[in-house]
């Protein structure tokens, strides 16, 4: 049967594809985080207001993609680059949280409460209106 | 140069990430996202190790830096979280991952901070 065969071909290929998919995205979304890092000017301040920047601007975009994705035919290599590697990477955990350890240990507790309310209440808020924009926007 | 290194990590933190939230999802075969948490505790608690541990003028600090900003996503556990359920009403689930993630994730980050210094 070829044509069953021509099928498993493609599928394989496409296996091999989304490893390269999610390094491609994986290095323009940790480019564009270290870019913010680098330009944004953070200086005088110990609040890592960057950090929340990049992780509340990532949780809107990627469910902003994930929404609109679902209205539209888009290939698995668009979800490997986009949402694994793009909008995944560009967005971390572990900063986060070593900056919230950080804060308490320089003796800001209320800093870094508020800065995992901002992050978490902040990060859902961002998820809940970029799914809706991706749902109803045309 | 240094910068481009932690961005290349970075990529390879990315396709980490995708190959262990993959393994680990399907090995536990949880309702609840059990592979980004793995992931995000686990590097959180790598990256209190290297910047506890290491100087921070070494290109290798900066390479294990960037490979666990791509390794770690926020993005991601804010997406899962909302789909467990959050609008109108919280559900139980989605409570749980969103409060025992950074609990867990600012406490070994602390631990391997301290730990490593």
């Amino acid at each position: 049967m070829p044509h069953v065969r021509s099928i498993s071909i493609a599928a394989r290929i496409r296996r091999q594809a989304a490893p390269l998919a999610v390094l491609g995205g994986g290095l323009v979304g940790s480019a564009a985080r270290s870019s913010a890092l680098l330009f944004a000017d953070s200086a005088g301040s110990r609040f890592p207001a960057v950090t929340l920047g990049v992780n509340l601007t990532g949780s809107f975009l990627l469910a902003l993609y994930l929404a609109r994705r679902q209205r539209s035919v888009s290939s698995t290599w668009s979800l490997h680059f986009w949402a694994i590697g793009v909008f995944g990477s560009f967005t971390t955990f572990s900063a986060f949280s070593l900056e919230v350890f950080h804060l308490v240990d320089a003796g800001a507790p209320l800093v870094a409460g508020y800065y995992v309310a901002a992050s978490t209440i902040g990060g859902l808020a961002a998820a809940v209106v970029g799914g809706r924009i991706g749902r109803t926007a045309r | 140069m240094t910068v481009v290194i932690a961005v290349a990590a970075g990529s390879v933190g990315a396709l980490a990430r995708y190959l262990a939230t993959g393994a680990i999802q399907s090995a536990t075969r949880s309702a609840m996202p059990v592979g980004t948490a793995v992931v995000n505790i686990v590097g959180a608690l790598l990256l209190g190790v290297t910047i506890g541990g290491l100087d921070p003028t070494r290109v290798v600090t900066l390479a294990l830096a960037g490979f666990l900003g791509g390794f770690t996503t926020f993005s991601t556990w804010m997406v899962e979280t909302v789909g467990l359920g959050i609008v109108p009403k919280p559900t139980y689930r989605a409570i749980i991952n969103l409060v025992v993630m950074p609990a867990l994730g600012v406490a070994l980050a602390a631990l391997g901070f301290v730990i490593a210094n």
